[in-house]
């Protein structure tokens, strides 16, 4: 079975008992912190990953890093995942995790790459306009990138609104090759 | 040199300036998981159709071929090298189309429709997707029309019709490319005014090189340019060095730009040179996608790769304006080996195959048309009734030579009437040999035809044969140019035209000077 299916599986059941026992909010906390913790530490990763290392041991490393920093539930969940020897895909069983904890909230995250930084009020009426256009409460993650020359890029899942001046530099460039290209004949 | 005014250049730039919007450019994207071999599996583009051409850096362009659960399969053409992990890739929401339009005559292009022959941008009408669906039983009819390939052996034997399939197929170095350029030069008759006036409809031609080497196509499109074939003639140009992918396609295009003169009520004729060779393509491109492989690693699907590219050729209905489009595919075997997967597969999906033999190309028959096993199942129907008259027996003939072959060593020590029937077919035999770009008209065929039959050649040495024929041909074009006319117009072969056939003939044998 391919991992996407597996750790959805997983990350299904998580948030399904978490959603019953009421505690969401804790659970999600906790998948943050392991999830970063997770993906900062490679060596963390490998030894999840090791078939060398035996299973008691990645259950003792675990404990050790999580116990007093996360909930008992969540810490159960983890040595639930190594008992069944599927610890090598616990990185992808918490993204999965906050991503399903982002549908159920109605949570869609964004990146917005800009020339220049923006303002606060900019940023506000950006995140309302997105708001309004999706429906849905927009997380935003800022970053800047000089090569844009102007303008900024909004990248919403799959879709890119694309309001740069770079880009805008290339549409043009296309354009007027074709036109050329056509008037040649 | 013409001058350029500086107010003239700023003027165009401002006049494209003004159609140019400053609007947010919204586009779909997804990212490179992995990349290699031809092939990337992409994350996100979630909203992506099958057979959707994407964009990837370095104007790289792919085609979605699978749409898995948390990735999308992807088909590159053109260098896997210049893609890396973590590339953007975009959508452009068209699936794979060809350009198609009359100007694409004349041109060779790419399976994308790029140009190839360095002659600047291709022109055309509109996109149309290259997987298209066949017609329907309502909107065909029975193949009615011939198709002349201008080869005597097929066009009195194995008669091809407007829309029908017909699969020419052999090993290498029979003579398969030759018999379909030799098809596409006859068609140029058909493009004359006098072609209009007796009611022939001119024949647009595709020629889809798959596979093959960048010289022989050189020299394929030289030779269609020399014999002036190149004005109706699109090639499309999928060679050996080409990713498999676009050779994967490349037959689905031509059939996509066939099916364009066939929809505007057009005649068109497509040859896939070869089938073989794109069904490796499509075997490279599945395994690679890690498609379960089964007879010969062939994936499962490759009968409909055949079938649904093959069932395209169709002769439409009157009411959709009885466009046709003829499908000559080719296959090359292996040893003669036809029940392979490959051969078997499209042998029973064409509605007859031409079969090529080396023993018969080595022993001078050219062309080396094996008329024993190849057969026409619908053409028959096609052929003019003058053909169709001459022809009866001419198979037969040839069928009881075949028997008797064998015992043509014996020599004297046979019966007469055994003789004869030997002395017969190796006349035919002799008479059906053809020179190769040098189609012949059916009204030429049909005399040819007649006079073998009818046993004119009795007292001609077979290696008199040719030469017969060819001034007889002369002699008649002089002497009773009113023949060929009566054919030509009535397309029959009335009592009066047979007499004075005879008669010319029999004026003609005392002319003969024998060599």
């Amino acid at each position: 079975m391919s991992v996407f299916r597996v750790s959805y599986r997983y990350a299904n059941s998580l948030i399904q008992l978490a959603d019953d026992k009421k505690i969401v909010k804790k659970i999600s906390d906790d998948a943050e912190l392991i999830y970063n913790t997770l993906s900062s530490s490679k060596e963390l990763r490998a030894v999840l990953k090791s078939p060398v290392v035996k299973l008691g041991e990645k259950k003792n490393v675990m404990e050790k890093i999580f116990a007093k920093k996360i909930s008992p539930e969540s810490l159960s969940f983890i040595n639930f995942v190594i008992e069944k020897n599927r610890e090598d895909i616990l990185f992808e069983i918490f993204k999965e995790f906050l991503a399903l904890v982002d549908k159920k909230n109605n949570v869609i995250r964004t990146k917005v790459i800009s020339a220049v930084d923006f303002n606060d009020k900019l940023k506000q009426k950006l995140i309302a306009d997105l708001e309004k256009k999706t429906k849905k409460t927009i997380i935003a993650d800022y970053s800047i990138n000089a090569n844009l020359i102007g303008g900024f890029i909004v990248r919403l899942e799959d879709t890119v609104y694309d309001a740069s001046v770079k880009n805008q530099l290339r549409l043009l460039r296309k354009k007027f090759s074709e036109e050329i290209n056509i008037s040649k004949n | 040199m013409a001058e350029i005014r500086p107010d003239e250049v700023s003027a165009i730039l401002r006049k494209q300036l003004a159609g140019f919007e400053n609007e947010t450019d919204i586009y779909e994207v997804g990212t490179v998981l992995q990349v290699g071999d031809g092939i990337a599996r992409v994350y996100g583009l979630s909203k992506v159709m099958a057979s959707e051409l994407v964009e990837f850096p370095n104007n790289v362009t792919g085609m979605v071929l699978n749409l898995d659960e948390d990735s999308v399969g992807c088909v590159l053409f053109g260098e896997s090298s210049l893609i890396k992990e973590g590339d953007t890739v975009k959508r452009t929401s068209r699936v794979a189309s060809f350009p198609v339009g009359e100007k694409l005559l004349g041109r060779v292009v790419n399976p994308l429709g790029e140009p190839v022959d360095g002659k600047g941008t291709v022109q055309f009408d509109k996109y149309m997707p290259i997987e298209r669906k066949a017609l329907g039983v309502i909107q065909r009819q029975p193949v009615k029309e011939p198709l002349q390939t201008g080869i005597t052996a097929i066009d009195a034997m194995i008669p091809i019709g407007r829309g029908q399939r017909e699969l020419i197929i052999g090993d290498r170095q029979t003579g398969k490319t030759a018999v379909a350029i030799d098809a596409i030069i006859n068609q140029k008759y058909t493009h004359t005014e006098e072609a209009k006036k007796y009611g022939v409809n001119p024949v647009y031609c595709v020629y889809v090189a798959i596979g093959q080497k960048n010289s022989t196509i050189a020299q394929v499109v030289a030779k269609l340019e020399e014999a002036g074939a190149m004005e109706y003639t699109t090639v499309v140009a999928a060679p050996a060095s080409t990713p498999a992918p676009l050779q994967y396609i490349a037959p689905y295009s031509g059939s996509t730009l066939g099916e364009f003169f066939r929809d505007n009520g057009k005649h068109a004729l497509v040859i896939y040179d070869d089938l073989s060779k794109q069904a490796v393509a499509y075997r490279e491109l599945s395994l690679l996608l890690r498609r379960p492989p089964g007879r010969e690693a062939y994936p499962g699907d490759v009968f409909y790769l055949h079938s649904r590219l093959l069932e395209r050729a169709s002769k439409l209905s009157d009411e959709l304006g009885g466009g046709s489009l003829t499908a000559l595919p080719i296959i090359e075997t292996q040893q003669g080996d036809v029940s392979a997967y490959i051969p078997t597969n499209v042998i029973s999906i064409t509605d007859g195959q031409i079969y090529l033999e080396p023993n018969l190309f080595n022993s001078g028959v050219r062309p080396a048309i094996n008329v024993g096993i190849s057969v026409s199942r619908v053409g028959g129907n096609a052929q003019i009734k003058a053909m169709k008259k001459v022809a009866g027996s001419l198979k037969l003939d040839l069928a009881q030579y075949r028997e008797l072959e064998a015992f043509a060593k014996f020599g004297s020590d046979l019966d007469k009437a055994t003789l004869s029937t030997l002395a017969k077919g190796a006349r035919l035999v002799e008479l059906l040999k053809q020179g190769q770009y040098a189609p012949s008209p059916v009204e030429n065929q049909v005399l040819s035809v007649f006079i073998g039959t009818n046993n004119y050649f009795e007292s001609i040495e077979v290696k008199d044969v040719k030469r017969f024929e060819k001034e007889f041909l002369e002699y008649v074009d002089l002497k009773y140019p009113q023949i060929l006319e009566n054919i030509k117009v009535s397309k029959t072969l009335e009592d009066d035209t047979v007499q004075m056939i005879k008669k010319a003939v029999d004026e003609f044998i005392g002319k003969f000077k024998k060599s």
